[in-house]
């Protein structure tokens, strides 16, 4: 029998003022704009709940550019579910994120893309950076948890320090330090974004001396620079395993990359239960376990722990998204991983993120 | 003993829920949830601001009679103490 899933990623809109060069949503997110309304999102947090699931994520995009945000929080409180929202905090007011807390708001996860203004309005492709410290000052004296993430990249890791410290000063209870990964527009700005291994060995025992430091007070969180590592991620702890995602449209997928895999026909709440689609969906089942997996795969130790590693990123380098991902040095096709890794800082002047930044994120609203 | 005068409370942050699919009651978290044994799901649920540590003990001792005291003491302590330290309980002054 399938398990339950414990997790439910909500991808309310892909709209979203900043233009962070090493976003993950599609590119093409503007063929999502047909967005789920009030009722399609309480119907699928409903059935959420119904089907096991733990904890919501509101996410996007920037979900706060769905008015109806207090009454999708709501909704997922009467359904039972833990509730988080992941933002930027942008234009966020004190006003709105009471009324957010008293719809019942549990957890708000906000991004910060550096520690210093200048370079972090830069890569966010708008002025935001100040504010984000003030909202997220906010959070706990409302009652709710406060995390911080940051994604990092050749151009933030050399300041991993003072982002931990940041971090602490706003009295985050949870830091996560998120590795670029390379899917959409992260991908576009490989160029400007890939770290070299110096940068990131310094920035790694930053980190982890940091997340000793602090034990007890914040939880530092370290995710793997895959293209570093011998081991792939466990993308989704497992395809189909503990989470879902649906994304603004209201397509149903293991994770919210997979729309980028080929010959796909996903299941839609609007024409199917959500939890018929976990359970029978039937790209939901394709790389569920450990049937469909390659030999390099099947025959591993590890298959039950990195699951074969991430099936979007397989497609992307390798063209079959069955194969084994190549950031696994088990692998036969491991040399497409470390022929793109950079050993030393590049000696050219870094590109610019500026130059380089396609205006694929520009939201109805503007900013 | 003025420790046993504290109010243990589940921070709101953490919240006590049964949890159907996997028949089994867990503390949900930011990201993640402590999944708790039926004495671990008892001894949560009067973690309320209201009663002292000591009135916990005495409640939990009190609907097992047939565990030595000493033994149930020891658990709560230990049971609380981990709360405490992972920020999830806190521990209020009366």
């Amino acid at each position: 029998m399938t398990e339950a899933p414990v997790a439910l990623l909500a991808e309310l809109t892909y709209r979203c003022p900043l233009r962070c060069a090493y976003c993950s949503n599609p590119t093409n997110w503007r063929d999502y704009g047909d967005e789920l309304d009030t009722d399609g999102w309480t119907r699928v947090l409903r059935e959420a709940g119904e089907l096991g699931v733990l904890h919501v994520h509101f996410s996007g995009g920037e979900p706060l550019l769905r008015d109806d945000l207090e009454a999708l929080v709501r909704a997922a409180r009467d359904a039972g579910l833990y509730t988080n929202l992941i933002t930027s905090a942008w234009h966020l007011t004190h006003e709105r994120l009471s009324a957010l807390a008293d719809a019942g708001l549990d957890h708000v996860q906000v991004s910060l893309q550096d520690s210093d203004a200048g370079r972090a309005d830069r890569i966010a492709g708008t002025t935001v950076h100040a504010h984000k410290l003030e909202a997220a000052r906010w959070v706990k004296p409302l009652g709710m948890a406060l995390s911080v993430n940051a994604v990092l990249h050749q151009q933030n890791l050399p300041f991993v320090g003072e982002i931990i410290a940041l971090a602490e000063s706003l009295g985050a209870q949870r830091l996560e330090l998120a590795n670029t990964q390379w899917h959409g527009s992260a991908l576009v700005h490989r160029d400007a974004l890939l770290p070299d291994r110096e940068t990131l060995a310094s920035a790694r025992s930053i980190a982890l001396a940091e997340r000793q430091r602090l034990r007890g007070k914040m939880d530092v969180i370290w995710v793997i620079p895959d293209w570093y590592e011998d081991s792939p991620k466990p993308c989704m702890d497992g395809w189909g395993r503990r989470s879902m995602t649906v994304i603004p449209d209201g397509t149903v997928l293991p994770c919210p990359g997979a729309h980028g895999l080929p010959g796909m026909v996903w299941d839609s709440v609007r024409s199917r239960p959500l939890g018929d689609i976990w359970r029978g969906g039937e790209d939901f089942q394709r790389y569920r376990g450990t049937d469909w997996m390659s030999p390099t795969c099947a025959s591993c130790d590890r298959r039950e722990l990195d699951f074969g590693g991430c099936r979007c990123q397989a497609f992307a380098l390798t063209g079959d998204a069955a194969r084994t991902d190549p950031a696994c040095a088990r692998s036969p096709d491991h040399h497409l991983v470390t022929s793109l890794r950079r050993e030393r800082p590049v000696a050219a002047a870094e590109p610019d993120v500026a130059l380089y930044r396609i205006d694929i994120r520009r939201g109805r609203r503007a900013s | 003993m003025s420790d046993d005068a504290r109010r243990p409370v589940l921070a709101r942050r953490a919240r006590l829920r049964w949890d159907a699919p996997r028949s089994r009651h867990v503390v949900v978290v930011p990201e993640g949830v402590l999944a708790l044994t039926e004495e671990g799901a008892e001894i949560t649920a009067l973690l309320d601001g209201q009663r002292s540590l000591r009135a916990v003990i005495d409640a939990v001792a009190g609907a097992h009679p047939e565990a030595p005291r000493g033994l149930v003491e020891a658990d709560v302590r230990e049971f609380v103490e981990r709360l405490v330290e992972r920020g999830y309980v806190t521990l209020e002054t009366p």
